[in-house]
C-alpha cells in the first residue's frame, strides 16, 4: 500500500519532534492529503481558535498516490484554519515537494506550537533538525532556496534536496500569504504561508531516498500506462495545456463573457488578446517543466528563472485591475511568487482597491497613490507594499473583505467567506457560482472545477448559462475533486480523467478494496468533515452566498449579458443533495452514513 | 544495436523515466534514488543522464560544457557511478547502479513512460 504509515509531528514551541503510526483505517476512510488533513485538522484543533495562535496547527498532507509515478501525482495539501476567512484552508500545490516528502518516509507533517525565533525544519529521512534561521528572515522565497542550497556546500546534495518556504508577506502575517515549493510551485491559497509565519518557521527543507510501496505492482503498472495513453489521446492535455499552460484559459473565459474585469464590473475585457497565453508564447520564448511524474507539464518558464503566469495571474492581476501589458503581468506575478503571496487574492484585493478608488471612497490621500484601474504603476508598487506590509499595502495585506469592510462598502468585495474569488464571473457560469458559494474554503474552483464541463465540455456538454440540474452536478464534481485532491493528483487530471481511471491507479497501489462508490462516499466525507470545520468556526448556509453584484446586477456587455448568477435556484436543492438542514447542518442521517459526528 | 537517444530540449522535467526505471527494477517500490536512469535540473535546463560504468576513483581533472552559451560542470552530465557524486548507488548500500537497457532485447521502460519524447529508443547506425 503506498500510504508511508508515518506522520511527522513536530512541537515548534518546545523544538522537538516525534514520528507517529498512521492511523491506517483513518486513512482510508479520508485516503490522504486534504482529506486526512481536515479530518486531523477538525480532531486536533478548536475551529474557534485564532489562526495565528500557537494552538492552530499546520499540517502538510500527501495522498497515496504522491510520488508513485501516477500521472499527475504530485500533490500535497497544506491544511489549517485560515487567517484569511477563519474557515477551513486546505491549498494544495505540485512541484516536487509532496514526493520527496513521500521518499523520506512520510505521509504527513503536523506542526504545532510556535518557535520563539525563527527557524527551518530540516528533514533528511528520519533525521530531523530544527535549525536557526535568523539569517534567512526577511529574505524572498528565491533567495531563501537559494541560501540554503548554498549552505549545503556539496552541489550534489543541494540538487537532491526540496523546499517550501514563505516569503516577506508570510512572516508579516499577510493574510493570502503563500507557501512556496521549489521557486515555481505555491501552495498558496487562503493564507497558509502566514500561519507558518506566525509559527516564525521560514522554510521545511526535504531530503529522502526510502521508496514507497505498490499493492498491485503490475496492475498499478497497467493503470499508469491507460492514464499515460488517455492523456496522449486528449487535445487539450496533449496539446492545449503543453504548449500554452493554462492561459489558453483567457480566449476561452472571454469568449463566454466571464473574465472578470475591472473587479467584476464587466465580463468582456478589451485588452484579452494582449494578455492571452496565445500573445505570451508569440512573445515570449518559454521553456516547459512539468511537476512529478506529470506528463502535461503545464508549467511555463520564462528567461530561465520566473514562472510565466497562468490564467489565475493573468485573469486577476491583468482583466480584474484593468491591465493589459503582459510584460507588466509577468514581472507582477514572479513578484507575487517571491514575497510569497497568493495571485488571486492580491489580484481580487487590489481590483477592490481600485474601485473603491474609482467610486470616490478612497482618495490619493488614504492610499498615497492614484488607484486608476489599467495602472501599471500602481499594481507594481501596490504587490510590493502588500509584500513588505508597507504604507496602503498594510490595510491591502488584510485582503479585499476588511477592506472593503473598513471603507464602509462591504458590496464592493467579490468573493465568498472571506476569500476572493478567481476571475472567472459566476453571472455566465451558473454552476461555478453555487460552488463558490458552497465552497469550504471561501471563493474557490480548485474544489469543483465546473468549468470542465460547463465551458469546455470535456465529459459533458452543459450549457453554462442554466441553473438547472447544477446542484447535482456540482455536488458530484466536488465529491470527485475532493477524491483526486485526498489521492494526491492534481485537479487539471479532471479534465482527462474519469472517476474510473482514478480509482484503478489508487486500487492498485493501495490495495485497499476502494470502489467507484465507496470512492464517492469518501469523497462526500471529506466535503462534511470540511463543513464540520466551518460550522464551528461559525459559519452556516447564511455564509453560501455570493456578492450582490453575481446575484443583482445583470452583466453589462457581451455573451453572458443580462444573466445574474441564480443562487436561489440552485442552493436550497444543494443543501436537500447534500443531506443538510436549512441552517446547511449535516442531518444526523448523513453523519452516521459517512460515520461523523457533529456536537 | 539499440541504444536510447535523450533530447535534452524536449525533457520537462517531470522525472517518470525513474519512477519506470526503480518500478521496474525493485519489485513494486517506487524509489528515484534507485533508478538508473536521473533527471538533474540545473535553473530551467533538465537533462536525464543514464547509469553508465562504475568507478571507484575520482577525476583528477574536471572540464566544462557549455551549451547554449551556459557553463556546466562536466560532472553533472558524466554517467558513472563514482566517489563524489550521491547518485546511482543503492542509497542504503552503495552498491553501483547500471542500466541494462531492461534486458535483452531491450525494452527500457523509461523510453515508454517518458512523455515529451526526451527519450527514445533508436537503431544505433554504425
Amino acid at each position: 500500500m503506498s500510504w508511508t504509515g508515518k506522520v511527522l509531528r513536530v512541537d515548534l514551541s518546545r523544538g522537538s519532534w516525534s514520528i507517529e503510526a498512521l492511523d491506517l483505517l483513518l486513512a482510508v476512510d479520508f485516503i490522504g492529503g486534504r482529506g486526512l488533513g481536515a479530518r486531523l485538522l477538525l480532531s486536533e484543533v478548536d475551529p474557534q481558535v485564532s489562526p495565528f495562535s500557537p494552538q492552530n496547527k499546520l499540517i502538510l498532507a500527501t495522498g497515496p498516490l504522491t510520488g508513485t509515478g501516477a500521472p499527475t501525482g504530485s500533490g500535497f495539501c497544506v491544511v489549517t484554519k485560515s487567517p484569511l476567512t477563519g474557515a477551513i484552508a486546505c491549498s494544495t500545490s505540485g512541484g516536487y515537494f509532496g514526493p520527496e516528502l513521500k521518499f523520506a518516509g512520510y505521509d504527513l507533517i503536523i506542526l504545532e506550537g510556535k518557535s520563539p525565533s525563527p527557524v527551518c525544519l530540516s528533514i533528511n529521512d528520519d533525521e530531523i533538525q530544527i535549525i536557526p534561521a535568523t539569517h534567512l528572515w526577511g529574505e524572498t522565497t528565491c533567495r531563501t532556496e537559494d541560501i540554503i542550497r548554498a549552505d549545503f556546500g556539496d552541489p550534489w546534495l543541494a540538487r537532491e534536496i526540496h523546499i517550501a518556504s514563505i516569503g516577506p508577506a508570510g512572516e508579516r502575517l499577510v493574510r493570502f500569504a503563500s507557501i512556496v515549493n521549489d521557486k515555481y510551485w505555491a501552495a498558496a491559497r487562503s493564507g497558509v504561508g502566514a500561519v507558518m509565519g506566525s509559527k516564525n518557521l521560514k522554510a521545511i527543507v526535504l531530503r529522502g531516498t526510502k521508496g514507497i510501496l505498490v499493492g498491485s505492482p503490475d496492475n498499478f503498472k497497467q493503470a499508469v500506462s491507460d492514464t499515460l495513453d488517455k492523456i496522449k489521446k486528449s487535445p487539450l492535455a496533449s496539446q492545449v495545456l503543453p504548449e500554452l499552460g493554462t492561459s489558453f484559459l483567457i480566449e476561452v473565459i472571454q469568449g463566454h463573457g466571464i473574465l472578470a474585469t475591472r473587479n467584476f464590473q464587466d465580463g468582456v475585457f478589451g485588452g484579452a488578446s494582449k494578455i492571452s497565453g496565445e500573445a505570451m508564447r508569440n512573445t515570449m520564448p518559454q521553456t516547459r517543466r512539468g511537476c512529478f511524474s506529470c506528463p502535461i507539464g503545464c508549467t511555463k518558464i520564462i528567461d530561465k528563472r520566473a514562472q510565466a503566469p497562468g490564467y489565475d495571474a493573468l485573469a486577476q492581476l491583468g482583466a480584474c485591475c484593468g491591465i493589459d501589458d503582459l510584460s507588466a503581468l509577468t514581472s507582477a506575478n514572479l513578484r507575487c511568487n517571491e514575497l510569497g503571496i497568493d495571485v488571486i487574492s492580491a489580484g481580487g484585493t487590489i481590483a477592490c482597491a481600485m474601485e473603491l478608488y474609482q467610486r470616490g471612497i478612497l482618495s490619493p490621500k488614504d492610499t498615497g497613490l492614484r488607484l486608476d484601474f489599467g495602472s501599471v504603476a500602481t499594481m507594481v508598487e501596490l504587490i510590493e507594499d502588500i509584500g513588505m506590509r508597507r504604507g496602503f499595502g498594510e490595510v491591502l495585506g488584510e485582503g479585499a473583505w476588511r477592506l472593503a469592510q473598513t471603507y464602509g462598502h462591504p458590496e464592493l468585495f467579490m468573493g465568498v467567506k472571506g476569500q476572493e474569488a478567481p476571475a472567472y464571473d459566476p453571472r455566465g457560469v451558473q454552476g461555478l457560482g453555487l460552488q463558490y458559494a458552497t465552497s469550504n474554503t471561501g471563493a474557490c474552483y480548485a474544489s469543483g472545477y465546473t468549468v470542465i464541463d460547463e465551458i469546455l465540455g470535456i465529459h459533458q456538454k452543459m450549457n453554462p448559462q442554466t441553473a438547472e440540474n447544477k446542484a447535482a452536478f456540482v455536488k458530484l464534481l466536488q465529491e470527485i475533486t475532493a477524491v483526486t485532491d485526498s489521492s494526491g493528483l492534481c485537479p487539471i487530471v479532471l479534465f482527462v480523467l474519469k472517476l474510473a481511471d482514478v480509482l484503478a491507479m489508487l486500487e492498485a497501489a493501495t490495495g485497499a478494496g476502494y470502489t467507484e462508490e465507496n470512492l464517492l462516499l469518501a469523497g462526500e466525507r471529506v466535503w462534511n468533515v470540511e463543513r464540520l470545520f466551518d460550522l464551528k468556526a461559525g459559519f452556516g448556509s447564511k455564509d453560501d452566498t455570493l456578492p450582490p453584484r453575481m446575484l443583482q446586477e445583470p452583466m453589462p456587455s457581451g455573451p453572458a449579458r443580462g444573466q445574474v448568477c441564480q443562487l436561489d435556484h440552485m442552493l436550497p436543492e444543494y443543501h436537500q443533495l447534500r443531506g443538510w438542514d436549512e441552517n446547511g447542518i449535516p442531518l444526523s442521517e448523513k453523519l452516521a452514513e459517512l460515520g461523523l459526528e457533529y456536537k | 544495436m539499440k541504444k536510447i537517444k535523450i533530447d535534452y530540449r524536449q525533457c520537462i522535467g517531470c522525472r517518470h523515466c525513474e519512477v519506470a526505471c526503480s518500478l521496474f527494477h525493485v519489485e513494486g517500490i517506487i524509489n528515484p534514488r534507485r533508478s538508473r536512469i536521473r533527471v538533474f535540473t540545473e535553473g530551467d535546463f533538465c537533462f536525464p543522464v543514464i547509469a553508465g560504468p562504475f568507478t571507484d576513483a575520482e577525476c583528477n581533472s574536471r572540464n566544462v560544457v557549455v551549451i547554449e552559451g551556459e557553463e556546466y560542470d562536466g560532472c553533472l552530465l558524466c554517467r558513472a557511478s563514482c566517489p563524489v557524486k550521491p547518485v546511482f548507488k543503492e542509497p542504503d548500500t552503495d552498491i553501483p547502479l547500471k542500466c541494462d537497457f531492461c534486458g535483452v532485447p531491450p525494452d527500457p521502460q523509461c523510453v515508454k513512460w517518458c512523455p515529451s519524447d526526451a527519450l527514445t529508443l533508436v537503431e544505433d547506425q554504425e
